[in-house]
C-alpha cells in the first residue's frame, strides 16, 4: 500500500540480501524477523496457492507481478494446512480485495500464520539481482532496521542446504484421501510436501490415496499392497532427504511409480543419478516444456531449484536414441531433433528423457523403461497455472493398467472442462 | 514442422482506410507479417487503399497494390501476380470479408491460392453468431441465451421469450456497428432497423443482457502442433454493456483468481480449437458474473485484432509476426522469442508491471450525437501507459489522452457537471472515470460508487487510494514534500502538475525539488518474462522506484530522439506515425541510435522493432524531460509528431534541448497569425482579409468592412476545431453567442471566406538555402471543407502550369523566409486566377505518406536527412529529389472516408471543421479512374442503377444543370425537390419531382427507404442542420447510400461513374511506378 494511501500506521520493514544489498519497505504480513533462501515466482495470479506451497519452505519468496492480493484469499485454494515459506516480497499490497470466494485479505493471512512479509520493494531490481546472483540467503526485519546489522547477520545464516526441511512440512499421520468417482487403484503417496492439487489429480484418475509420512520405510509402504506408489513435491536440497530417497530405491521395479518434483529428483537419486541445483531455479506459471514424445509442448507450473544431471543417469543407448552417441549438456538439443533419448541406468535399466524445457534444455520427465515408473520436475496439478499437463495423472493410472504408451497423451486432455 | 517450400509467393490484405473499429493497428500487424514473410524468403504482394500506412510504403513488400479491398480489385491483382497463397489474417475484418467474398466467387479456385493463416470455413463460425452459438455448445460452453432475427417481428418474438433489456449485435459489422442495448420497445425498434440495415446479411442477434458482469479478453495463439499459448489477458474497466474499443482496460486481468483465469485459459484454447484456427492469433472475448463466477462465452475474433496489437505492446510479444510465421508453417517452439533471444515463442509472457488502455473519443466533433458508450465502438484512438502499479497507469494514461488532464483530475483543470453529476456517474460516457474520482472525493463511498457504475470494487479502491493520496498531499503542502512522501506520490502516477495544483505550487518548483530531492524516475523493460531472463531488446518505461535501479544502457552512438504523435484522434491519426516511422529509418541509417517516445499502442511507432529504443510514456512536457534526461539526445525530433510534439517544442528548447530541424522561434512565426500576416505583408504574397474580435459588435464591424461570407474560428483551434463559415448577421450573431470562450485572450478570427475557391496543399523540403517543392494537391472540394475532409489529387488537373509555378514560388520565399529545416505544408486558395495563401505548417503535414506515394519521394525520410544536414542541392544531384516539374504518367487521388455511420444524429455534411477518420487513393492513367478507385475503397462498390436524387442549394443551382445532364446521360432518373427540378425543367432535363420531408408522404425519405435511390447529391446552406437536408443525409448514411455534399464532388463522381463503366480498370504496382 502506498505511503500517501495508508490509513493507518504500517510497521517500516527492512529486506536484505547476502550480496549485501539491503531494500526498505512496510510490514505487509507479520511483524518480526525472518531469514531464508530467497527467490522469485513469475506467475502473475495464484499468490495464495504460492505461499500455501510447502516446497517453499526455508524460502523467501519474491512475487514479480507488482500488485498482490486483489482477489483477496479463500479456505478453498490451500495446498496445505498452514504457510511454510519463511517470507514474502511484493511491491504492492493489497489490503481490500475484491472477488466472490474472497474470505479474507492476504495480509491478514500472513499475519494469522505468523509470515513475515515486506512491501513497497523494486521486486523487478531485487529479480534481476537474484538472476545474475541466484538464488541469495535473505533476511527480512521489522525489528532490526540497520542495513548493515541485518546483512552481517544474513551472512552468518544457515543455507537452505544445511537443513532437511522436508520433516517440517511433512505429514505427521497417514490418512486417506478418497477417490473421485469410481476407485480404480489404491495407491500410497509419501509426503514430502505434498501439494493438495496433487492430492486431487490423484483422484481425480480413480486414486484412493494414502498420504503416508515422508520416512515411511518402504516395507510399510508395500505392506499397503499399493497398486502404485507416489513420491511428492517438497522443499530444500534432496540430497537431505536420504530415507526417502532409500524408500524409493526399494519400492522401484516393485510396484508403478509415479513421482514430481523433488519426488522426481527422489528417484533420479535412487537411480544413481546426480542432482545439481541451478542458478535461480524455476518458479512460475509459463514455462514450455515439450513431450517428447508426442512433440507437444506443455506451458507448465514449476517450482525447483534443483533438478537431474540428466547425463548422470547413464551412458546413451544410440540405438534408441536417434544413433546420437555423445550426450549433450543442454537437452533442446533432443527436443530440436523429435529424439527421446535412452540411458542405461546403474539400477534400474533403460531411461529415457521425456521431457525438456525449451528455455533453458533442463530435464523435465524421465520414463524407466525396465521398471513400470516415470516422473516430472514440474508440476501437473498446477495451481496456480495452467492445466496443460493435468494428462500426467491419466498416464499414472494408465501405467499402473499397464499400458506401454501411457505418456503419450495430448495435452488438449488436461484443458478437458 | 519447418517452413513450407510449396509456397513462394504470398498475397496479404491489408484493412483498407481508418475508420472507427478499423484503426492503424492493422497498419501495425501487417507491417511486421509483411516483414517476417520478407525475411523466411517469401515473395510478398500487398493490396491496401491507405496510403497512410508504412505497410504501403514500397519497401515494405515486394509488390504494393494501393488499390480497392474489393472482389474485382483484388481479382486483377490476383491475375496479374498470381500468388500461391492468400493471408488474410491481418487485415482485420475487412481482409477476412475480401477473403470469403473471394472464395464464393471462385477466384481462389480459379487461380489455385491456397489460404493460409486461417481457413474460410472457421472465419464463418467465428463471425456467425448461429454457428458460434452452436459450437460452443458443442464443447459445453456457455452463451449468452439468444437468437437470431432478421425482421422486427422475430426480434419481438424474441424478447418475449428473453425479457429486457437485450443486446442487439449487427451479423458481419465492423466493430460491432449498428448494436445497442434496448431496455424497451421503441430502442429495440430503433436498435434492429438500424442493425438489419449494416448488416451484409440482414440479420441481427437478439441476446439476454450481461450488463454489469465483469468483460475479459483473452488472446490466444495455436500453432498447426496444436500447441495453445495464451499472450494476455485483458480486464475492462468498465463492466459489460461497453464496446471494449471503448472501455479503459487493463492487462493483466486484475481481480480474477488464478482458479477463475486458468478455467478461461482452458476455454479459450478450446474455443480456437473448435472454431477450426489451426493457426494464428485469436481472441476470445468472456463475460465473467461477479457474484458467482460464471462464465459466458461473448465472441471470438478468428484473427489478429486491435486487442492483439495491445497485447502485443502490453507484453512485447509479436503476436502478428508469429502469426505470420505460423500460417507458412512453423509451429511455436520453432520460432525464436525477440525479445530474450535464447528462448522460444512458445510460451506465455510474464509481466511485471501494470498496462492500462484509455480510448480517445470525438464527440465534440459530432454534434448532435448521443456521448453514452454502448456495444457499438465510438473511439477514434486509444493512449496505453505501463507502470508499477493500476493507479500509476491509469494516472500516466489518463495524461497521455492530451485533452488537458494532467492525470485523473486534481490538476486545476476539474470542471464537472452539477446539475447531471450523478448521472455522469452512472452512464458510461467519456468523462465518466473523471465522474468517478470526482464522486470519491466528494465522500460517495466505494460502495454507493459500485452500485451506480457496477465498476469492479477493486478498481474503486484503487481510485479511492488515489484520491486519498491528493487529500494527504494537499494537507502536507510543498513543506510536507519529503523524498519519501514524494517519491510514493510519484509512484501513484501523479504528474508534477497534479502535485504542484494539490500543494500550491508550480510545476517548475516540482521539478527542481525532485532533482533536489533525488526522486527521479528509473527506466524499466518490457521483457516478456518478468526479469527472468535477459532482454535484449530496449523497449521501455518510466516508473518511480526507491533505489534507482535503472535498467538504462549507455549507447555508443549519439542518441537522436523522435517525439510522436500520442492517440490517434480526428485531425491528428496515423500520418504523423508514418513520417515519425521514416524518421527512425533514416535516422539510424545516418549513425545514429534512435529513441522513440509515444503512448499510442496501435502503432508502428511503438514497435519494438521500428527504432533502437522505445519509451512508452506519455508526450507531456515532464515525461518527455525526464527522457531526455536520461537519454541526453544530441538531437530531438518535433516536426513530425502533428502538433502534439509542436507544441513542445519551445519549453522544451527553453529547458535547454537541441531540436533538430525547424527551430521553435520559426514554429512561433509561422504560427502566430499576426507575425505571419506581416510577414506575407513583407513579402506582398496575397491572403485572405481577416480580422479578429472579441465581441459581437467587434464581429459586425469585421464584416462590414471585409464582407461576408466569413470564416470564423476561435484563436486556439486544433482540426479545425470550431471552424465555422457565415452568410450573413444572424449567423455570426449565432456563432458568436455559441463560442463561449470568447475573450480578450481568445478573441475570434474572422477571414473572409473565398467562396468557390479551389483550394491546394503544397507539402515541401527546405534546408534553410534550398527548397524542394514535393507535392502540389489539388483539392477537389472548394474552399471552406477542411483539407482532412477534402478529396485531392497529384498533379493538379485543373490549373495551369503557371499557376502551379507561381505556387512552387511563393512557397520557396515563404519556406526560406520562416526559416524551414525540415519538411512544411502550405495550404493555399486560387480564386480568379489569384493565389492566397491560407496558412502554412512549420512541420509534417497529414498529406505527407500520400504526397510520398504519389511522387515516390519519400518526404519525411528526406526532411530527416535535412535536419541532420543534408542539403538539397546535393539529394537533387544524387537523383534522390527528382525534377519537381517532371511530367509523371498518372494521376493519384487521396479522398478521405467519414465516420457518419457511428454518429446518428449528427448532421453528415462537410464543413471546416475536419471530421474525417481516414483516407484511402486511388491511381490510375486518368483522374476520373483515379478518383472512381477511392470511391470503390471506401464504399467496396460504386452506386448502382436507380434513381439518383438531387437537391441543392441556389449557389448551386446554376452549376447543376450540366452534371445533372450526364448523369441522366448515364441512364439514371433524376429525382429532384420542386426547386431543383425546376432549374433541371429549364435546361430541358427531364426531373421526377419528390415532395419535402415537410411537404408529406410519400417524400424523399420514403423513396429512399423503398431502396430505388442508388445516390444523393444534396448541397446543404449556411448552418441549416434541423432540416430536410439534415434528414436526407441521416438516412443516406443509415442506409449506406452514397451522398454528396458539394458540387465539385459531384462533378468528380460523375466523371468516376463513367470511368468505371467505360474503361477497363486496371492495378497498378507502386513499385512499377515512376
Amino acid at each position: 500500500m502506498n505511503l500517501l494511501a495508508q490509513r493507518h500506521r504500517h510497521a517500516r520493514a527492512l529486506l536484505a540480501l547476502e550480496d549485501g544489498s539491503t531494500f526498505s519497505g512496510w510490514c505487509a504480513g507479520a511483524e518480526g524477523e525472518t531469514f531464508g533462501e530467497i527467490v522469485f515466482n513469475t506467475s502473475m495470479a495464484g499468490y495464495q496457492e504460492i505461499v500455501s506451497d510447502p516446497s517453499y519452505a526455508g524460502q523467501i519468496v519474491t512475487l514479480t507481478y507488482p500488485q498482490v492480493g486483489n482477489y483477496g484469499v479463500c479456505r478453498e485454494v490451500m495446498q496445505s494446512g498452514g504457510l511454510f515459506l519463511r517470507g514474502l516480497v511484493v511491491h504492492d499490497m493489497c489490503h481490500e480485495p475484491s472477488n466472490w470466494t474472497s474470505e479474507g485479505s492476504l495480509p491478514e493471512l500472513l499475519k494469522q500464520n505468523g509470515v513475515v512479509a515486506i512491501e513497497g520493494i523494486d521486486t523487478r531490481a531485487l529479480t534481476l539481482k537474484i538472476r545474475s546472483a541466484g538464488a541469495m540467503r535473505a533476511a527480512i526485519s521489522t525489528v532490526d532496521l540497520d542495513p548493515e546489522s541485518l546483512v552481517s547477520r544474513v551472512a552468518t545464516s544457515l543455507p537452505i542446504s544445511a537443513h532437511n526441511f522436508v520433516p517440517d512440512v511433512s505429514t505427521k499421520q497417514s490418512y486417506t484421501v478418497p477417490a473421485k468417482g469410481e476407485k480404480r487403484f489404491h495407491i500410497v503417496a509419501l509426503d514430502c510436501g505434498e501439494k493438495r492439487g496433487i492430492e486431487q489429480g490423484l483422484a481425480s484418475v480413480g486414486c484412493e490415496v494414502t498420504v503416508m509420512p515422508w520416512d515411511t520405510p518402504a516395507a510399510r509402504v508395500l505392506s499397503e499392497s499399493p497398486d502404485g506408489v507416489f513420491f511428492s513435491n517438497g522443499p530444500g536440497d534432496p540430497e537431505q532427504v536420504t530415507q526417502t530417497a532409500a524408500c524409493a530405491r526399494e519400492v522401484l521395479g516393485k510396484v508403478p511409480v509415479f513421482g514430481i518434483c523433488l519426488g522426481n529428483q527422489l528417484m533420479s537419486i535412487a537411480a544413481g543419478a546426480q542432482i545439481q541445483k541451478l542458478p535461480f531455479g524455476h518458479h512460475g506459471g509459463n514455462e514450455p516444456v515439450m513431450n517428447l514424445l508426442t512433440g507437444k509442448v506443455e506451458i507448465t507450473a514449476q517450482n525447483h531449484n534443483y533438478g537431474l544431471v540428466f547425463e548422470s543417469l547413464g551412458r546413451l543407448v544410440p540405438e534408441l536414441s536417434g544413433g546420437e552417441t555423445e550426450h549433450h549438456a543442454d537437452l533442446r538439443f533432443w527436443s530440436e531433433k523429435r529424439i527421446a533419448p535412452v540411458v542405461e541406468s546403474e539400477r534400474f535399466g533403460r531411461v529415457r528423457l521425456t521431457h525438456v524445457n525449451l528455455n533453458d534444455g533442463t530435464p523435465e520427465g524421465i520414463q524407466f523403461l525396465d521398471i513400470p515408473a516415470f516422473s516430472v520436475q514440474y508440476h501437473p496439478e498446477a495451481n496456480p497455472g495452467p492445466h496443460d499437463s493435468a494428462y500426467l495423472f491419466e498416464a499414472f493410472a494408465r501405467l499402473m493398467k499397464g499400458r506401454e504408451d501411457y505418456l503419450a497423451i495430448d495435452v488438449r486432455e488436461g484443458r478437458r472442462f | 514442422m519447418p517452413k513450407r517450400e510449396d509456397i513462394k509467393k504470398i498475397l496479404v490484405i491489408g484493412s483498407g482506410p481508418i475508420v472507427i473499429g478499423q484503426a492503424c493497428e492493422f497498419d501495425y500487424s501487417g507491417t511486421q507479417a509483411c516483414r517476417a514473410l520478407r525475411g523466411e524468403g517469401f515473395e510478398v504482394v500487398l493490396v491496401n487503399s491507405n496510403p497512410a500506412t508504412i505497410m504501403t510504403d514500397p519497401e515494405t513488400a515486394d509488390r504494393t497494390y494501393v488499390e480497392p479491398i474489393t472482389v474485382d480489385s483484388v481479382t486483377r491483382v490476383i491475375e496479374r501476380e498470381r500468388p500461391d497463397a492468400l493471408l488474410p489474417n491481418m487485415g482485420g475484418q475487412t481482409a477476412l470479408n475480401c477473403a470469403i467474398a473471394l472464395g464464393e466467387a471462385g477466384v481462389l479456385d480459379k487461380y489455385g491460392v491456397e489460404v493460409i493463416g486461417c481457413d474460410l470455413d472457421s472465419i464463418k463460425v467465428g463471425e456467425d453468431r448461429e454457428l458460434f452459438a452452436a459450437a460452443m455448445k458443442d464443447i459445453n460452453l456457455d452463451v449468452a441465451r439468444a437468437d437470431i432475427a432478421h425482421t422486427l417481428d422475430d426480434a419481438k418474438r424474441i424478447v418475449g421469450e428473453l425479457g429486457y433489456p437485450v443486446v442487439i449485435r449487427p451479423s458481419f459489422t465492423l466493430g460491432g456497428a449498428g448494436g445497442g442495448i434496448a431496455h424497451d420497445e421503441q430502442e429495440l425498434f430503433h436498435i434492429v432497423s438500424q442493425g438489419l440495415q449494416l448488416s451484409p446479411e440482414h440479420e441481427v442477434l437478439v441476446e439476454e443482457s450481461i450488463e454489469g458482469w465483469k468483460e475479459i479478453e483473452m488472446e490466444v495463439m495455436r500453432d498447426s502442433a496444436g500447441n495453445g499459448i495464451v499472450i494476455c489477458s485483458i480486464e475492462n474497466l468498465d463492466p459489460m454493456g461497453v464496446h471494449t474499443g471503448d472501455s479503459i482496460t487493463v492487462a493483466p486481468a486484475q481481480t480474477l483468481t488464478d482458479v477463475e483465469l486458468q478455467r478461461l485459459r482452458d476455454y479459450s484454447i478450446a474455443c480456437l480449437e473448435r472454431v477450426g484456427v489451426a493457426t494464428g492469433g485469436s481472441n476470445v472475448q468472456f463475460a465473467v458474473n461477479p457474484n458467482n463466477g460464471r462464465i459466458i462465452v461473448i465472441e471470438m475474433n478468428p484473427r489478429v485484432s486491435r486487442s492483439s496489437a495491445l497485447a502485443s505492446k502490453a507484453t512485447g510479444f509479436p503476436i502478428a509476426k508469429a502469426a505470420a510465421l505460423l500460417a507458412v508453417g512453423y509451429t511455436l517452439d520453432e520460432i525464436t522469442n525477440d525479445i530474450t533471444r535464447v528462448t522460444p515463442a512458445c510460451f506465455e509472457p510474464s509481466i511485471d508491471y501494470c498496462v492500462v488502455k484509455i480510448p480517445r473519443f470525438a464527440f465534440e466533433k459530432f454534434k448532435g450525437s448521443e456521448d453514452t458508450l454502448t456495444t457499438r465502438m465510438k473511439a477514434v484512438g486509444e493512449v496505453m501507459a505501463i507502470g508499477h502499479c493500476f493507479e500509476e497507469s491509469l494516472q500516466k494514461a489518463m495524461r497521455s489522452l492530451e485533452q488537458g488532464h494532467a492525470g485523473l483530475g486534481s490538476d486545476g483543470n476539474d470542471e464537472y457537471d452539477e446539475e447531471n453529476f450523478d448521472d455522469l456517474v452512472s452512464r458510461p460516457t467519456p468523462k465518466r472515470i473523471l465522474y468517478v474520482a470526482e464522486a470519491l472525493r466528494r465522500g460517495w463511498g466505494v460502495e454507493r460508487v459500485h452500485e451506480a457504475t457496477r465498476i469492479d470494487r477493486w478498481f474503486l479502491e484503487r481510485i479511492a487510494d488515489i484520491v486519498y493520496a491528493e487529500n494527504n498531499l494537499r494537507e502536507g503542502g510543498v513543506s510536507g514534500l519529503s523524498a519519501e512522501r514524494l517519491l510514493a506520490a510519484k509512484q501513484m502516477g501523479f504528474s508534477d502538475v497534479q502535485i504542484a495544483h494539490l500543494t500550491g505550487s508550480s510545476e517548475e518548483v516540482i521539478r527542481a525539488l525532485r532533482g533536489v530531492l533525488g526522486v527521479m524516475p528509473v527506466v524499466k523493460t518490457v521483457d516478456t518474462c518478468a526479469g527472468e531472463f535477459a532482454a535484449e531488446t530496449d523497449y521501455h518505461y518510466l516508473t518511480y522506484e526507491k533505489g534507482g535501479a535503472t535498467e538504462h544502457r549507455e549507447a555508443s552512438k549519439p542518441r537522436a530522439m523522435i517525439l510522436s504523435a500520442g492517440p490517434n484522434r480526428i485531425g491528428q491519426g496515423i500520418e504523423f506515425d508514418y513520417c515519425c516511422v521514416h524518421a527512425a529509418y533514416a535516422l539510424e541509417a545516418k549513425g545514429y541510435e534512435t529513441v522513440m517516445v509515444n503512448c499510442n499502442p496501435e502503432t508502428v511507432s511503438t514497435d519494438y522493432d521500428t527504432s533502437d529504443r522505445l519509451y512508452f510514456e506519455p508526450l507531456t512536457f515532464e515525461d518527455v524531460m525526464n527522457i531526455v534526461e536520461i537519454e541526453k539526445p544530441a538531437g530531438v525530433i518535433v516536426t513530425l509528431g502533428g502538433q502534439t510534439p509542436i507544441n513542445l517544442a519551445k519549453r522544451l528548447k527553453a529547458a535547454g534541448v537541441p531540436i533538430m530541424g525547424t527551430q521553435p522561434e520559426a514554429i512561433d512565426l509561422a504560427e502566430d497569425r499576426e507575425r505571419f500576416s506581416s510577414l506575407l505583408d513583407r513579402l506582398e504574397i496575397g491572403y485572405p482579409p481577416s480580422s479578429t474580435a472579441e465581441t459581437i459588435e467587434d464581429a459586425r464591424k469585421v464584416a462590414r468592412v471585409i464582407g461576408y461570407p466569413l470564416l470564423v474560428r476561435p484563436s486556439y483551434v486544433l482540426g479545425g476545431r470550431g471552424m465555422a463559415i457565415v452568410y450573413n448577421d444572424a449567423d455570426l450573431k449565432t456563432y458568436m453567442a455559441e463560442a463561449t470562450q470568447v475573450s480578450p485572450d481568445h478573441p475570434v478570427y474572422l477571414d473572409a471566406f473565398l467562396e468557390d475557391a479551389i483550394e491546394l496543399d503544397v507539402d515541401a523540403l527546405c534546408d534553410n538555402d534550398d527548397v524542394y517543392v514535393g507535392s502540389v494537391l489539388e483539392h477537389i472540394e472548394e474552399c471552406g471543407i477542411h483539407s482532412g475532409d477534402s478529396a485531392c489529387c497529384f498533379p493538379p488537373f485543373s490549373l495551369s502550369d503557371s499557376i502551379v509555378a507561381n505556387i512552387r514560388d511563393i512557397t520557396r520565399r515563404l519556406a526560406l523566409a520562416v526559416g524551414i529545416k525540415g519538411l512544411l505544408n502550405v495550404q493555399y486558395a486560387v480564386k480568379d486566377e489569384q493565389v492566397y495563401v491560407i496558412e502554412l505548417n512549420p512541420r509534417a503535414s497529414r498529406t505527407v505518406p500520400f504526397s510520398s506515394k504519389a511522387t515516390g519521394v519519400p518526404l519525411a525520410r528526406m526532411a530527416v536527412r535535412i535536419m541532420e544536414g543534408e542539403k538539397i542541392c546535393d539529394l537533387r544531384a544524387s537523383g534522390e529529389l527528382p525534377d519537381e516539374t517532371r511530367e509523371i504518367g498518372y494521376y493519384a487521388v487521396k479522398e478521405a472516408v467519414m465516420p457518419w455511420s457511428r454518429f446518428p444524429g449528427a448532421d453528415s455534411v462537410l464543413g471546416p471543421e475536419m471530421k474525417s477518420t481516414g483516407e484511402v487513393m486511388g491511381i490510375a492513367k486518368t483522374f476520373p479512374e483515379a478518383y472512381a478507385k477511392t470511391r470503390e475503397a471506401i464504399d467496396y462498390e460504386m452506386p448502382g442503377e436507380g434513381a439518383v436524387f438531387v437537391s441543392v442549394c441556389d449557389r448551386d443551382k446554376r452549376a447543376i444543370a450540366p452534371v445533372a445532364l450526364a448523369i441522366s446521360g448515364m441512364g439514371y432518373d433524376i429525382v429532384a425537390t420542386a426547386g431543383t427540378a425546376k432549374t433541371l425543367a429549364a435546361a430541358g432535363i427531364p426531373a421526377r419531382v419528390v415532395k419535402r420531408v415537410s411537404e408529406g408522404h410519400p417524400n424523399v425519405v420514403d423513396l429512399m427507404a423503398s431502396g430505388d435511390v442508388s445516390f444523393v447529391i444534396n448541397t446543404p446552406h449556411g448552418h441549416e442542420s434541423r432540416g430536410d437536408g439534415a434528414k436526407v443525409r441521416s438516412e443516406a448514411v443509415n442506409r449506406g447510400i452514397c451522398c454528396v455534399t458539394a458540387l465539385s464532388a459531384t462533378t468528380a463522381l460523375v466523371q468516376a461513374l463513367a470511368a468505371s463503366r467505360d474503361a477497363r480498370i486496371s492495378a497498378y504496382a507502386l513499385q512499377d511506378l515512376g
